[in-house]
């Protein structure tokens, strides 16, 4: 059973990321004008997807928000694999005590609810902004990786051109990067790419509840702080719009993952 | 008359995404009853197709395009699933080719074999049921079956396993036994016995067994008749003595 | 035998208080390292009037002043012997407002876990038997958009629909005022987080079952029992079901404090007074003593959710069993 070529959704995820990092090529506002005369204007012609309470343009936030919140998806993503990969592979490779350590610490940052320690790590690095609110998602969010990583490298640990390596005096680190990586990075790509997702809902989530990237700093997730207010004086546009596009990024994210997940499914069902 | 299984003109693909892919071409032949019919031919060359579409075990994907199927003159192409459960566990039973893969590793041996008896024998009481059961780990040569019942798949030995998967197939006393490449995953010494073990229950039970192997020595020693296949055809059909007087192997 | 067994639990339990032990370590010092008021808690806004001198005392009598680990000793001896301390933004021991909301949250994460558990198998077992076909085609689409959306934004989103335009529904709280004993009044609180709840989480559990039962649907075992005469739906009953089961039931150990933790965004965004509301709080205005107690709570749960799954595969999965003490049966 083969997998149909998630399309539409690299088509609608590249439509995004190019509206997003171009956008200042056919938008001439400011996402951060403030149009005080226009508060909380439904969407019409001038305001294609109308103002929020502040009076900003939604329409121009939801582009050069969008940078924010792919940006910090991204890097974070970057940060867990890279941490997970290390961790991962050493902990697989590593003597079997020195194991027993790295996995009983990955299980305790693991029964830390991953938001309340992500506050905390944002929290030491003051106030937040892209870069920090990325690395304390990325910090956060390793540990499952890393897991799946120490399992392959176990496994590949005994095969025999690994031996062979380790016989030609091999380090550990040209073998994990000539010999190891190659192989299990077709099964965390995967992963990787769903951390890209877990990371957008990460910021989003936080920023909603005041504690990510301040009000000022668009991002799809700052824009919904305002959500609450906006649901009292039904302003759907401003609880909807933000949602719909991190809503419609995460979908076509997850449809690129699942394509790209080792697929176990070859033989018919004996059914 | 008629042949206690009648074989026409069968012609089965696999229709997958890539096209259609022929498995079986026009294979025609009977089975008498009583005798050992031994299938023989390389890997892929559909041996096991040629069993499984007999008992309608194919996956979807595989259908039967042309051809008919008799059982005691009766013809059973057209049965639906549900006529085809009647005659499975009943008419016709199986061994299949890696005894490990094919009974269940969560359940232990004893239940299985329990499981077959019941599909058989219904009204059956559970006493009886687990004498039955005991009785037929004997008849296939377990030793200490009130013991060995409870252990699970994974405890048993592969010719011991294999063991276990004969007496579930018997479990339905057959009219005919299907037994595709049921020596091949075991070791040499292990497969004498369980030959010697199908050789025996012929004598006894009088049933009718299709032997699928691509072991010529195999075949020699259990069949009373041989058939050849080759790339989805069958090439030649003869009593075991002809076939093996004038048989070129590629 | 019985030894054996003995020895495995004390393990467990040594295991799980040194991982509990470990734990308020970190939250302790993570915590404390932040840089952040703790006083704005206990004073409010007060504090920009007070004298540095004020200040020094105030944290002093807080026991703000010593140094970290002198600090977490001191938190240690007290939550040895019961007391957790004084919340700074309740003024009450902290035990006391935990004990007033944890009710509410066992409430929505327990319901939540008991629907989830029984529909993710339902639904698992019903698109492993259609696999492939529309019914399974459309639920598959379905669950994995409803398992993108961000919980909190299906929050707003079903009150939007359920209580500001169909004004069905109640959009925050656990009761209306003077409606405490009403069950009906309760009920109509709990509908939309208890749906987000699930919605958020059933899709994974039901996918993860449909994935595994297609595994057990390959194996030849299935061929065997169809020889037996069993149909396509016994065999999946009583064979690939069952062989399933195990693990389904140590992903759903595992799961228990999950949804429990994802109960904490929804009872945010619904205002409803439990847990996970006050786990933000405290992270929120450092109100060290609570965060403490949640925290480890939590944790507690989660350490024994994953002992439990490990339990759950060692001891009824006869396959992980046999291989891992062969010999020992025998």
């Amino acid at each position: 059973m083969k997998r149909k070529f998630p399309l539409f959704s690299l088509t609608v995820l590249l439509a995004i990321a190019a509206g997003c990092f171009g956008c200042g090529l056919f938008l001439s506002t400011d996402p951060a004008y403030m149009d005080l005369r226009n508060c909380n204007t439904a969407p019409n012609h001038s305001f294609f997807f109308g103002t929020d309470s502040l009076g900003r343009d939604i329409f121009t936030m939801i582009w050069y928000g969008g940078r924010a919140s792919l940006l910090i998806g991204f890097l974070a993503a970057f940060f867990s694999t890279l941490l997970a990969v290390l961790v991962g592979s050493v902990s697989g490779y590593a003597p079997a005590w020195m194991d027993g350590i790295l996995m009983r610490l990955t299980d305790l940052v693991f029964s830390v609810p991953g938001l309340l320690l992500t506050i905390f790590l944002q929290a030491t690095m003051g106030k937040a902004n892209v870069y920090s609110l990325s690395l304390a998602i990325g910090l956060t969010g390793w540990m499952s990786m890393a897991k799946v990583v120490r399992t392959e490298v176990l496994q590949l640990k005994s095969t025999e051109y690994v031996l062979a390596a380790k016989c030609l005096g091999g380090g550990f680190f040209h073998l994990l990067c000539r010999h190891l990586a190659p192989n299990f990075i077709p099964s965390i790509l995967f992963m990787a790419v769903m951390s890209v997702r877990n990371a957008m809902v990460a910021e989003a989530t936080l920023s909603f509840m005041g504690l990510g990237l301040p009000v000022e700093a668009v991002s799809w997730g700052s824009m919904l702080s305002q959500a609450e207010n906006a649901l009292l004086s039904r302003a759907w546009w401003i609880v909807l719009i933000p949602g719909i596009f991190l809503a419609g990024t995460i979908v076509a994210l997850t449809n690129l993952g699942n394509y790209m997940r080792k697929s176990i499914n070859k033989r018919h069902s004996n059914l | 008359m008629p042949d206690l299984l009648e074989v026409e003109g069968l012609s089965v693909s696999f229709y997958r995404p890539e096209g259609e892919q022929q498995a079986l071409k026009n294979v025609s032949f009977s089975l008498h009853k009583g005798e050992i019919l031994a299938v023989m031919g390389k890997t892929g060359c559909g041996k096991s197709v040629l069993c499984k579409s007999i008992l309608k075990l194919l996956p979807d994907v595989a259908r039967i395009r042309t051809g008919r199927i008799f059982f005691h003159g009766r013809e059973i192409t057209g049965y639906s699933e549900k006529q085809m459960q009647k005659l499975r566990g009943n008419a016709f039973s199986m061994v299949f080719q890696n005894p490990m893969t094919a009974l269940n590793p969560c359940m232990t041996v004893g239940a299985q074999i329990a499981e077959a008896v019941r599909m058989r024998q219904p009204a059956l009481s559970r006493g009886k049921r687990q004498e039955k059961v005991e009785e037929l780990m004997e008849l296939v040569g377990f030793p200490h079956p009130g013991e060995r019942k409870g252990q699970y798949p994974g405890q048993l030995s592969g010719g011991m396993a294999q063991r276990c998967a004969i007496a579930i197939a018997l479990a339905a006393d057959p009219e005919i036994l299907f037994a595709d490449e049921p020596t091949t995953a075991l070791d040499v010494t292990v497969q004498a016995q369980i030959l010697e073990l199908f050789l025996e229950l012929r004598k006894k039970a009088e049933m009718t067994i299709v032997f699928v192997t691509h072991n010529p020595g195999v075949a020699a020693k259990v069949a009373d008749r041989v058939a050849l296949m080759r790339e989805g055809e069958l090439c030649r059909i003869a009593g075991v003595e002809e076939f093996f007087e004038e048989s070129v192997f590629d | 035998m019985r030894n054996r067994y003995l020895i495995r639990i004390l393990y467990g339990v040594l295991r799980f208080a040194i991982s509990v032990l470990l734990l308020s370590v970190l939250v302790f010092t993570v915590s404390r390292a932040a840089p952040g008021d703790p006083l704005y808690a206990y004073y409010g806004e007060q504090v920009e009037k007070m004298s540095a001198q004020q200040q020094e005392r105030a944290r002093e009598k807080l026991g703000l002043g010593e140094p970290i680990p002198v600090q977490y000793m001191g938190w240690l001896r007290n939550a040895v012997h019961g007391d957790f301390g004084i919340s700074y933004k309740y003024k009450m021991d902290v035990r006391e407002v935990i004990a007033d909301r944890i009710g509410n949250t066992l409430l929505l994460g327990g319901l939540g876990f008991a629907v989830i558990f029984v529909l993710s198998l339902l639904l698992g077992l019903f698109c492993a038997w259609r696999e492939d076909k529309t019914a399974d085609r459309v639920i598959c689409a379905v669950g994995t958009l409803t398992s993108c959306i961000p919980e909190f934004w299906m929050s707003l989103f079903w009150i939007l629909v359920f209580s500001v335009w169909l004004d069905w529904l109640p959009s925050s709280g656990a009761y209306s005022v003077g409606g405490e004993n009403s069950l009906a009044d309760r009920a109509s609180h709990l509908i939309l987080p208890l749906a987000v709840v699930v919605a958020g989480h059933l899709w994974y559990y039901a996918f993860q079952v449909r994935n595994r039962l297609l595994e057990e649907v390959r194996a030849d075992y299935v061929l065997l029992a169809r020889m037996k005469g069993m149909s396509g739906k016994q065999v999946l009953y009583r064979h690939c079901l069952r062989n399933a089961l195990p693990s389904y039931l140590s992903m759903m150990a595992i799961a228990f404090p999950h949804i429990l933790g994802g109960t904490y965004v929804v009872e945010t965004v619904f205002s409803y007074p439990g847990v996970g509301t006050l786990a933000y709080e405290s992270a929120r205005y450092h109100d060290y003593n609570m965060l403490m107690l949640v925290s480890i709570l939590t944790g507690m749960l989660v350490i024994l959710g994953n002992m439990l799954a490990q339990g759950i595969n060692e001891y009824i999965d006869p396959r992980i069993g046999v291989s891992k003490g062969k010999g020992e049966r025998v």
